[in-house]
């Protein structure tokens, strides 16, 4: 029994990790524009297909695979940010829901498109299970939590340290004043916005060999998941945001065991509109940004 | 005071009551004038119409950008569906109750979502949206699940004695023809009455607004559930229409679809929703463009939209109004 | 109601933002037929003041009193509908898409319309309000020299002009109290005149009272008979406008504070 809990405990874990590297993407993109990116979850969609077209159309290994899913992605969300993301400087909230949200339609169904909606099967990855204090973890899992410490391990001193970082912050903080002082902001938004999407889908790439399949519409399915992580962790707090993906991921796999696996996916919203109602500002503090 | 008031001026013919003649003659020939295929879209185009209708005073009236609009479609499309499958009640009897149970869901869901601030709101009312498609899958006593409701009679009247079915693409065109001229005219009295007036005040500024003694939070408590009525109208048609409903009837895409045919046509204006749910869905419909490639085409139109077409069609659609009625 | 009690009567109102104390136990009075001027050295308090007294902010502490009726933590909107006290907001604020008669409109809507229900209206009777609402408005319009501008569109209008919309926005429901928050900051020496003798205008023929708050010494001691001075959230003194100006206390607080 307990060892069960145990397990479900550590899965929810693993999964809370693939949220919080997707989220803090999301989070952060927040932090430098104000503004909720609802296409988030397509870069992980479109970095899965990438490793997924590199593994089964150009027979290259999972580890290069990665590597094609991630830049495919930058490519992408270069364009993007490029073409929409730069604009929504300093637009009203409503605009930025509109344009990402067209945006998400439009990687998605173009994805759906291309490759036809059907669930295509991922056959890369580390999958052996190998048996760690009594019971047995999947080597993809323990990979993904390995990359989800050097992420966030990785953010805090990017952010603290790097001039990107400070910049970011700056960003967060006050943009007219970033303009008064001569940062380019909407290059800061711009490089953000692509360090957010190669990390969503560096996180769809990882969890591919656990998921096993992969469709067109699975971006959408995580945005819903890492909305309401980036409001309860607090709009633009990194490490709130990791809390937040963590408690989500183990709820949504105790739920999925004790309750019933048809509600896990309503677990995220159904919190999120709680919190919202408790305390409309999330449960971290949005203050201590970055 | 411009000079153009003094100098006389040619006027040009007043075009607008042989437009409006036109206009009644195409939408109550036009299943004789296109293929069966065109009245479906027409038909379509007027499901998607209502809820629209309601969306725009919302967003376009009141400033309140929702996403829940496909929530309270499903809820009416729920509510007919199973009025009219268990009981076999006649269609104004499912129509009026769609339009109540998703008005009175709109109470407890908009008192506390409408606390919250600009995209704390949309995304709670997105949330809205994945719950109820939640709850349709697995209230199964009820929805019957993923299944969800199959053979939903044709609508039916019954005056008294008399009693008929509306069955034929032709007669359930000229059913939500009649629904949705009535719908605009409600939108259109909303409009126009002085709380409408206080409903665009809010938009414009919630906080003056309330400073000069205009309760805006019950307004747009009200507005949020009539919009959700227009919702549920919506889905009551969309039941007896497509005689079936699934959980899918909640899903973010028909929320989507509803905003673009607000913004698109021109928010806070209602021939701007008429126009838009022609457009948008009446017309890629009739064209049969495939699912994937239609929401392509959306998510382009939201972000030309946004960019570059703030008011939507709404200028020329006030231009060709104008230019029509003689003004220049 | 009680002619010899003032018309409003704020008792040691107090309110924090965290450790900072923005007002700190300040009871003031206005009496029937006054202009009274709040002044003091910025962020003394006196926005955070009209702020609680108007309710657009919860006080910690205080009451606030209305022709004898307490109303503290009433709503803004009910103050002003109920109360028939108005505020006026320190940025300049109007319905900017809608031009000048529709802004006065909406002023006096909530004050003609007996409930919520009723504005849905749109009857003989609801019309016939709305038409004598807006004979009011053509008439303050008039009066606030905006006739030649009214068709346009608010937010096309100067500062200047959008604060004169605002100002007779007010006045259209027949209030007992304004209170005016800066109202003639950022705004031409031309209109300053204008806004004097539409506030003098209201307060002599139509029996509004008002509470000011104003930096434009010159404009507090025309307008005002008494003045009260808040400093760092506390009433520093209070008396007659010409008395106040020449006070010590008062200098140092905005000189060496």
């Amino acid at each position: 029994m307990l060892s069960t809990v145990l397990e479900q405990v550590v899965n929810g874990i693993v999964t809370g990790s693939v949220y919080a590297i997707v989220a803090v993407g999301m989070t952060m993109i927040f932090g430098v524009l104000r503004a909720i990116n609802f296409a988030h979850g397509e870069y992980y969609m479109l970095g899965t297909f990438g490793a997924w077209f590199a593994i089964d159309y150009l027979g290259l290994s999972y580890e290069a695979s990665i590597v094609v899913g991630v830049l495919a992605t930058i490519v992408v969300a270069y364009v993007v940010g490029q073409l929409v993301m730069r604009r929504m400087v300093g637009a009203p909230a409503e605009s930025g829901v509109l344009a990402t949200l067209g945006i998400a339609l439009i990687l998605q169904n173009t994805v759906i498109f291309v490759f036809g909606g059907g669930y295509k099967f991922f056959s890369g990855g580390y999958i052996e299970p190998i048996s760690i204090f009594g019971f047995s973890l999947a080597q993809q899992r323990i990979l993904i939590l390995v990359v989800c410490l050097v992420v966030f391990v990785g953010l805090e001193l990017m952010v603290t340290y790097s001039r990107l970082g400070m910049a970011m912050r700056a960003v967060s903080q006050n943009v007219e004043c970033c303009e008064v002082v001569g940062i380019d902001v909407p290059q800061v938004v711009l490089r953000t916005f692509i360090l957010g999407a190669a990390l969503a889908a560096l996180s769809g790439v990882l969890t591919a060999p656990v998921n096993v399949s992969v469709y067109g519409g699975m971006g959408e399915l995580i945005t819903f998941k890492t909305l309401p992580i980036i409001i309860m962790g607090g709009l633009g707090n990194v490490r709130g945001t990791f809390f937040a993906a963590m408690i989500l991921g183990i709820a949504e796999s105790l739920v999925a065991t004790y309750v019933g696996l048809q509600f896990r996916d309503t677990v995220g919203f159904a919190t999120l509109i709680l919190v919202l109602m408790w305390r409309p500002h999330g449960l971290f503090s949005t203050q201590a940004r970055f | 005071m411009s000079l153009t008031e003094t100098v006389p001026q040619a006027r040009r013919r007043d075009l607008r009551i042989p437009l409006a003649v036109v206009l009644i003659v195409v939408a109550l020939g036009a299943p004789y004038m296109g293929s069966r295929y065109v009245t479906h879209s027409l038909i379509i185009a007027l499901i998607f119409m209502l809820p629209a209708h309601g969306l725009n005073l919302l967003v376009g009236y009141t400033g309140l950008l929702s996403l829940a609009q496909a929530a309270f479609f499903g809820i009416g499309a729920y509510t007919a569906g199973l009025l009219a499958v268990t009981y076999g009640t006649p269609f104004y009897v499912n129509l009026i109750a769609a339009a109540l149970v998703s008005g009175a869901a709109a109470l407890p869901l908009g008192i506390p979502a409408l606390r919250l601030r600009s995209t704390s709101f949309v995304m709670c009312t997105l949330g809205f949206v994945i719950i109820g498609q939640a709850i349709a899958k697995n209230w199964v006593s009820v929805t019957r699940g993923d299944m969800g409701l199959s053979s939903i009679p044709k609508p039916y009247f019954e005056l008294g004695p008399l009693s008929f079915t509306v069955s034929g693409t032709t007669n359930f065109y000229y059913l939500a023809l009649a629904v949705g001229v009535l719908a605009t005219l409600a939108v259109w009295a909303i409009v126009r009455s002085p709380a409408g007036r206080n409903m665009v005040a809010i938009r414009e500024n919630e906080t003056l607004a309330e400073s000069l003694g205009v309760p805006t939070w019950h307004y747009k408590l009200i507005v949020f559930m009539i919009s959700a009525m227009f919702a549920g109208v919506g889905g009551c048609l969309y039941a007896h229409y497509l005689t079936v409903v699934s959980p899918l009837t909640f899903q973010m895409y028909y929320s989507t679809t509803m905003l673009i045919i607000v913004l698109g046509g021109g928010a806070g204006m209602i021939s701007g929703t008429v126009f838009g749910s022609l457009l948008f869905v009446g017309l890629t419909e009739a064209l049969r463009v495939a699912p994937e490639v239609r929401m392509i085409a959306y998510g382009a139109c939201l972000l030309v939209l946004v960019f570059w077409f703030k008011q939507g069609f709404a200028p020329l659609i006030n231009r060709f109004w104008n230019a029509i009625g003689g003004v220049k | 109601m009680n002619a010899h009690l003032p018309l409003l009567e704020i008792r040691n109102l107090s309110k924090s933002y965290g450790a900072v104390k923005a007002v700190n136990d300040v009871s003031i009075h206005i009496d029937r037929g006054e202009i009274a001027g709040l002044i003091g050295p910025n962020g003394s308090g006196k926005s955070t003041f009209f702020d609680c007294s108007t309710g657009l902010a919860r006080p910690d502490t205080g009451t606030v009193i209305l022709d004898g009726q307490d109303i503290t933590g009433w709503s803004l909107n009910r103050i002003a509908r109920e109360g028939r006290m108005l505020r006026s907001f320190q940025k300049t604020v109007t319905f900017k898409s809608l031009d000048a008669e529709e802004n006065l409109v909406i002023a006096g809507q909530m004050f003609t319309f007996p409930s919520i229900a009723a504005t849905f209206g749109l009857g003989k009777l609801s019309r016939s309000r709305i038409e004598g609402l807006r004979e009011r408005a053509r008439e303050l319009i008039k009066m606030a020299g905006l006739w030649d501008v009214r068709h346009q569109p608010a937010g096309n209008l100067s500062g200047g002009q959008q604060k004169l919309i605002q100002f007779a926005s007010m006045l259209m429901p027949e209030p007992k109290l304004i209170l005016l928050d800066e109202p003639m900051a950022g705004i031409n020496p031309k209109i300053i005149e204008r806004v004097v003798d539409t506030i003098l205008y209201a307060n002599k023929s139509l029996g509004v009272s008002f509470l000011v708050i104003e930096h434009n010494i010159d404009v507090v001691t025309s307008i005002c008979q008494r003045v009260v001075v808040l400093d760092q959230g506390s009433k520093l003194v209070e008396g007659l406008a010409h008395d106040i100006i020449q006070d010590q206390r008062v200098r140092e607080a905005y000189l060496g504070g």
